[in-house]
């Protein structure tokens, strides 16, 4: 056990880059479990964070930093440990749905996710059923979201959810959808698990559903 | 013999005609251009159409997979070579919208995902019949000076919704339309019906009454979709709006400035597109700028730095002489309250006094989200005080009244002068605002001004006759909306 973490945290929570790698490497140095110093130091870190930005205190630009910094902590225990061992919350595919070019959204829901300790991979804009459907064969995720911010767009989620089923793979992984014209009785009604109207609710959702 | 003022002799006398708003100095604009400039040059832009990088690399561009640098030069030529101005008709073929010099014309705006119900007060997916009523509201409304669509609506074939919105426009009013389509098929169409108004496709070509509109992808980014329908209206000679949405702190860096350059930018790269296909096609540049609001991560349509950027934005369009697409009249609002009001004023007059020449969006609610078309009536009231403040203050012998002054004399009153009679007709008056006394107010059933709003928007949905258009007008339309039915039916 080591003094580092409650310092960490708080230079996460500042968004102090260098900080954070200086103390992490100290950290490692001084012979800590590379876990402990995720569980203890990074991740309180940005739970503070989130919770600050949920409530207002925080800025988008600010929670962003304060993931980098997190990110360049991690990047540095990361080699020490078995990639099984590595703490994520959670594997998360998200893309922005066919013929829709809108990524800002979809592009901040996967920051805050990550900065949630989620681990996220980007399928771009105008992706189809085929390149969801491919993206959960590969990487197994727990949740995939979509973003549509077109009304003439977002009939393009059905589409991935029924492919989904058709592939047997619908029970295995949770579907959330976003996007400033979905509302949640539009993800009942194309049975989505899902919806959250911003990113930081986002990453709450991903958790509730992974529970 | 009394001694006009006129008659004193005098030199170098200057007149603000108008109120003066200029946001940017004329150095301070060359500044952003230059930037813009640089830009071009040194990061370049992505561009994401085979045709377009074709043009480009013709028009003396480099190109390197999908990214192309602009030379200065270039870029210089295309500015001089569009049009400095650009006259829009009516669908009855006057001409009315005289985009040059810093002539204002105020609108609503396109393609939201909700509209508010003016009966019902609900939220919900907009209809064919929400675009007929929006037209009709538009056509009533004097400060109304173009349509656009008020809402992409859902109860139709989903990828025709827009030339569906289109007839519903040319159905219910006669005023000029600035309009959003999918893509270049409906674009045909929209064209299509558009002659057939216009009485062919060369009068509507000569006394356009149509704009199309387009959008790119900031930073630096232009999709087939946004480019390709740039270089569509060069060929086919309609003018275009080409517009980036871009906003500090997500699609630009956080401050005013580098926002303006990647905003110019980003519409040059449409400009050099547009001018490369047919030297002097018309062009307005856009449009939509502003900030991130870094809590709720909307794009905020009420910010201070709305008004602010759009000002900036159109002093530089002023400065290339390129006409100008601004945005007023809007809210972050959700509902028909006083922050909508004081949102929705602040940028209308600001936007009026720059100088702009078309200011759209006088009808979104909920950071574009949503349409109102209560908003849009509000909003022609609030034009109306803006346009009486456009007026400015007329300073001559008449105006002066001295004579008037010297007879009333001290501890007097002028309202049964003649002078009086024959001006206070200037006074800007109003059919919205209320000024009764408590007790008029209180007798007319003590309405509040979302009340009278509502009323008023209303009344014109039920009463509101817009000039019907020829039979044979309404047929030739009705068979292309079929033919473009058929056409989407076959790709199917
Ligand atoms: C910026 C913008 C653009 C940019 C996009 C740039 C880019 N790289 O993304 C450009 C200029 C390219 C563009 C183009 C078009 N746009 Co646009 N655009 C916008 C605008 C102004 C802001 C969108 C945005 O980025 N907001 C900021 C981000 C952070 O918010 P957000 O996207 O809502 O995302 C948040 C939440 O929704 C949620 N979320 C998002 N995705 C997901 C996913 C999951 C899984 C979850 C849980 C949550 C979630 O979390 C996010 C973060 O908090 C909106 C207006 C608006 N009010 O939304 C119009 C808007 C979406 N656009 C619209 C339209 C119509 C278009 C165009 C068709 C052209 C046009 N007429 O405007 C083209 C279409 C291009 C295409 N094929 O996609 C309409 C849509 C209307 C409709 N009926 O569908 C809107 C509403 C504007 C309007 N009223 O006309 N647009």
């Amino acid at each position: 056990m080591s003094n580092y973490y409650e310092e960490l945290s708080q230079s996460i929570i500042s968004g102090q880059l260098d900080r954070v790698k200086s103390l992490t490497q100290q950290a490692i140095g001084a012979g800590d479990n590379p876990v402990d110093i995720i569980n203890q130091g990074l991740i309180p870190g940005m739970s503070v964070v989130g919770a600050r930005f949920k409530s207002g205190q925080m800025y988008v630009p600010e929670v962003l930093m304060s993931a980098r910094a997190m990110d360049a902590g991690m990047q540095l225990v990361k080699p020490l440990i078995l990639t099984e061992d590595i703490p994520s919350a959670g594997k998360v595919v998200i893309g922005t749905v066919k013929g829709d070019l809108h990524d800002i959204g979809k592009n901040l829901v996967s920051m805050m996710l990550e900065s949630a300790g989620y681990t996220v991979i980007n399928v771009g804009v105008d992706a189809g059923p085929e390149k969801f459907l491919q993206a959960v064969k590969e990487h197994q995720p727990g949740v995939i979201g979509m973003s549509a911010l077109l009304t003439t767009t977002m009939l393009a989620m059905k589409d991935t959810i029924e492919l989904l089923k058709e592939e047997g793979l619908r029970d295995k992984v949770k579907v959330i959808i976003g996007g400033a014209p979905i509302s949640q009785d539009f993800a009942d009604e194309i049975g989505a698990d899902g919806f959250a109207p911003d990113a930081g609710s986002a990453a709450d959702l991903c958790k509730k559903l992974l529970a | 013999m009394t001694l006009s003022k006129s008659q004193y002799v005098r030199a170098n006398y200057q007149v603000n005609a108008t109120p003066q708003l200029k946001m940017l100095s004329d150095d301070q604009c060359e500044n952003i251009l230059n930037g813009a400039l640089e830009v071009l040059e040194r990061t370049g832009a992505e561009i994401h159409s085979e045709e377009a990088l074709e043009i480009f690399k013709k028009g003396g561009c480099w190109v390197d997979g999908n990214i192309v640098r602009f030379p200065s030069h270039l870029i210089e030529w295309a500015i001089r070579s569009a049009p400095s101005r650009i006259v829009i008709s009516n669908q009855k073929g006057e001409r009315t919208l005289f985009l040059e010099g810093q002539n204002v014309y105020y609108g609503p705006g396109p393609t939201n995902t909700y509209t508010i119900d003016p009966f019902t007060g609900e939220r919900r997916r907009p209809r064919k019949s929400d675009t007929v009523r929006a037209a009709k509201v538009i056509d009533a409304l004097p400060n109304i000076s173009y349509a656009m669509d008020c809402g992409t609506v859902m109860d139709v074939t989903p990828t025709l919704s827009d030339v569906h919105a289109f007839q519903a426009m040319l159905e219910n009013t006669n005023k000029p339309i600035i309009h959003w389509g999918f893509g270049i098929d409906q674009y045909q169409d929209i064209i299509d019906m558009a002659a057939v108004v216009a009485g062919g496709l060369e009068a509507l070509q000569k006394n356009p009454f149509i704009l199309l509109y387009s959008e790119s992808s900031p930073p630096l980014r232009h999709s087939a979709e946004a480019i390709d329908k740039a270089i569509f209206a060069a060929k086919n000679n309609i003018p275009i709006v080409y517009t980036p949405c871009t906003f500090a702190g997500g699609v630009a860096p956080a401050t005013m400035a580098a926002t303006l350059v990647i905003a110019v930018a980003d519409s040059l790269v449409g400009l050099v597109a547009g001018q490369l296909v047919r030297k002097g096609s018309g062009f307005v540049m856009g449009g939509l700028i502003s900030t991130m609001d870094m809590s709720s991560t909307i794009l905020s349509y009420g910010a201070a730095e709305l008004s602010l950027l759009s000002a900036g934005l159109t002093a530089v369009a002023r400065y290339m002489k390129i006409p100008m697409f601004s945005t007023g009249g809007c809210t972050d609002s959700k509902v028909i309250d006083t922050q909508m009001g004081l949102e929705a004023a602040f940028s209308i007059l600001v936007a009026g006094l720059s100088g702009a020449n078309l200011i759209h969006d006088c009808s979104y609610m909920e950071y574009g989200a949503t349409s109102s078309l209560e908003l849009m009536t509000m909003d022609d009231e609030i034009i109306g005080m803006v346009k009486r403040i456009l007026e400015g203050v007329k300073v001559d012998d008449e105006h002066l009244a001295l004579d008037v002054i010297n007879k009333v004399g001290p501890g007097g009153h002028y309202l049964a002068e003649d002078h009086t009679m024959a001006h206070f007709r200037e006074f800007w008056s109003s059919s919205l605002i209320n000024r009764l006394r408590y007790d008029g107010w209180k007798a007319e059933g003590s309405k509040t001004m979302g009340q009278r709003v509502k009323e008023k928007t209303q009344d014109i949905i039920n009463n509101h006759k817009p000039e019907p258009k020829p039979d044979h007008v309404l047929r030739e339309i009705q068979a292309i909306v079929d033919r473009a039915e058929a056409r989407e039916a076959n790709k199917q």
